[in-house]
């Protein structure tokens, strides 16, 4: 589902970034050129290490978080209400997996293992978007995350799919495909809610209410605050700016709640007609990196859950293991 | 009417099976023992839920039932008739799959039966559900044999799910003595007996290829007592949880 | 695990505890294969993505639901990444003067310039 604006940057970069003293200043602007002139890097082109190494990071943090992603949602899985929620819910949890697949095959193209990508995620070294170290408490925030959270998502992606990287780019325009059902059948769920019994209403403002910091938090710190991406962004790997795509978001959707009744627990958002731009309350930036490091509600769940399946699924793949067969990466 | 009753019974003992299952098979959504995996095995349990859907509808449509949501989400324990096979809980992954094998074999051939059925619905569903089936059985086929060849552990898991479920998968074919004569003698399907022989005979040869041992028919006593409302104890629980939502307010749209 | 989830799924796992190291051998997502869909009958196979599985067998699987289950799809390919022989991308320059070879071309040969020359002349 969801990249996030926001890469987790492990501290410790200093090693690569001597690595990419070596590279060749040559090949370095040539690769550049290639890019401004819009062309898309392959898997076999020379890349800087810095642009390896960011891409891995990204696209393996993108694919975590669309496979940790299915596990607030699955919360519901077993008491989605009615045959149409039932289906759709089961529905757009096998998306995540299957978005997590592309994505690690992505990631693969690069040359780290999605075993490797995996125990990453699973020690803790690498990240996954915040947002899913909240709790789903009730069904409205499966509508709250189906609507709202895919929908940040899309912003984030359909910028990312416009990056430099043929292999991100092309798992990412089969992802925005199926993410545009997400999105649809969550506004339909959040509909229902907010348009049903009274019961159901505060169902959903309460879901609101409780989502709408996440939510905030999603696309990452503001510009002022946030490190790495002029480089970045010369080299299409990121796309956008956290606060660009915020605005975006803000103003594509929160006229889509306001419509509704509803309210947003910020009484500073509205949009300044005259600049075009939202102005809205900082969120708690303090939780945002606390979450991030290990402190939120469901990160410890998130991972156990996680590990239990590695390890109960373990003799199923070490059982038609081959070793003897040579180990390929993806070719495209 | 005693035809319409007959129907009524066969349908809902088929429904109930495939909610069931479909609803045990998605809590592995997410929870896979490898992404693919997860993928597929996600997929059939969707099918089976829509299997049930359409069953629930031909119920409403033409023979006065309840309309497929309240029917499926707010029905008392004692009126379902799910076999005890799709009741269990998910222990490991052979378990399911193996639960899985022999549960699309047997509705496998089920709707293989009704192609011909007296009765328009089934004939129609029966072709629709086709080829979904033929990969549910293609995806079993293969992991059963796959996982029975692949080392001890891995086969004596096989073995020992096979031998924790057999019994189970025959009370499928539980039948409904007072409507079974008249759903046979009016050609809605051939009954239990004989697909009970069909299965045997479709899963055997697969069984043996996957070298697992299949106990003597003679020896397998099936576990019935679902089709009559009776469950195991993991019934309950799943239904309350599968309706907690909607139950919230039975009348409300969700 | 102490607390209780909201999930009821995890509550019925048997989690292990906080802290627990779990790690997945190399290898065991087993081989990648490449997977090539085909949307209609009589058009090319195309290939869009690719599947891990231990064989053959298990990728066709596998493959069938990770890229058939939704748009039209009619059969796929699937063949092991590893045998797929491909030119090293640095290589583009062997393809560099196609559009210059007119010779290969139906463009390049002008048959009624020269029927139109012959008919003038006489």
């Amino acid at each position: 589902m969801y990249g996030g604006g926001y890469i987790f940057d492990e501290p410790n970069k200093k090693q690569l970034r001597e690595e990419e003293q070596h590279d060749e200043p040559e090949k370095l602007a040539a690769f550049e050129e290639r890019i401004a002139r819009g062309e898309k890097i392959e898997s076999g082109d020379w890349m800087p290490a810095e642009y390896r190494r960011q891409l891995i990071r990204l696209i393996e943090q993108h694919a975590h978080s669309e496979v940790i992603g299915a596990l607030p949602e699955g919360t519901w899985i077993t008491r989605a209400p009615g045959f149409k929620r039932k289906l759709a819910l089961i529905a757009k949890v096998q998306d995540e997996i299957g978005h997590g697949q592309l994505l690690y095959n992505a990631a693969e193209t690069l040359g780290k293992s999605r075993e490797a990508m995996i125990n990453d995620l699973l020690s803790g070294k690498s990240k996954y978007s915040n947002v899913f170290n909240y709790p789903a408490e009730t069904w409205a925030d499966v509508a709250v995350i189906g609507f709202l959270i895919d929908a940040a998502a899309i912003v984030n992606q359909v910028a990312n799919a416009k990056g430099s990287y043929g292999p991100y780019c092309r798992a990412l325009e089969r992802i925005c495909y199926e993410e545009s059902f997400h999105l649809k059948q969550g506004h339909d769920a959040f509909i229902e809610l907010a348009t049903g019994t009274l019961a159901q209403r505060e169902m959903l403002q309460d879901a609101l209410n409780r989502w709408w910091q996440p939510i905030m938090h999603f696309f990452g710190p503001p510009d002022k605050v946030s490190s790495h991406s002029e480089k970045l962004m010369q080299w299409k790997v990121k796309m956008a700016s956290n606060d660009d795509m915020r605005n975006q978001f803000l103003d594509a959707y929160v006229p889509k709640i306001w419509e509704l009744g509803l309210t947003l627990p910020d009484p500073a958002l509205r949009k300044n007609e005259a600049t075009g731009r939202w102005e809205y309350t900082d969120p708690d930036w303090d939780e945002f990196f606390r979450v991030i490091n290990g402190g939120g509600p469901c990160n410890a769940e998130r991972l156990q859950v996680r590990k239990w399946a590695e390890e109960h699924g373990r003799w199923v793949r070490q059982a038609l293991m081959q070793p003897a067969e040579r180990k390929a990466f993806p070719v495209a | 009417m005693s035809y319409n009753a007959a129907l009524t019974d066969l349908i809902i003992k088929m429904a109930d099976d495939e909610l069931i299952q479909g609803h045990r098979n998605s809590e592995w959504t997410g929870l896979g023992p490898v992404m693919e995996e997860d993928i597929a095995f996600s997929s059939m349990a969707q099918d089976k839920i829509g299997h049930a859907w359409a069953l629930y509808r031909i119920l409403h449509e033409n023979l006065e039932g309840k309309d497929p949501d309240t029917f499926a989400f707010h029905r008392p324990e004692k009126d379902f008739k799910c076999s005890h096979l799709v009741e269990m809980p998910n222990e490991e992954y052979g378990f399911s799959l193996m639960r899985h094998f022999l549960f699309d074999h047997a509705e496998a051939i089920r709707y293989e039966s009704l192609l011909d059925s007296s009765f328009e619905p089934f004939r129609i569903l029966s072709k629709k559900v086709k080829g979904e089936l033929k990969y549910h059985t293609l995806h079993a086929n293969a992991w059963i044999t796959q996982l029975s060849q692949a080392g001890e552990d891995s086969y004596q898991r096989m073995q020992a799910a096979l031998n924790n479920t057999v019994a189970l998968a025959a009370g499928i074919f539980e039948a409904s003595p007072e409507y079974e004569d008249t759903l046979v003698t009016e050609r809605v399907y051939p009954g239990e007996a004989i697909l009970y022989q069909r299965w045997l005979d479709r899963i055997y040869p697969i069984l043996v290829k996957a070298s697992l041992n299949l106990p003597d028919p003679k020896t397998i006593t099936p576990a019935y007592g679902g089709r009559q409302g009776i469950h195991t104890p993991y019934l309950q629980p799943l239904l309350k949880e599968m309706g907690e939502v909607f139950n919230l307010d039975a009348e409300a749209s969700w | 695990m102490s607390n209780e989830s909201l999930d009821p799924r995890v509550n019925r796992l048997k989690l292990g505890e906080a802290g627990e190291v779990v790690k997945v051998a190399e290898g065991e997502n087993w081989n990648i294969y490449e997977v090539f869909h085909q949307e209609k009958r009589g058009a090319h196979h195309e290939h869009v993505g690719c599947v891990h599985a231990p064989d053959s067998q298990l990728a066709l699987v596998f493959a069938k639901e990770q890229f058939g289950r939704r748009k039209k799809c009619v059969n796929l390919w699937v063949v092991k990444s590893a045998d797929i022989l491909a030119f090293d991308v640095e290589d583009e320059d062997m393809f560099a003067n196609n559009l210059e070879k007119t010779y290969r071309d139906a463009s390049g040969f002008k048959v009624m310039e020269k029927i139109n020359k012959f008919k003038q002349s006489k």
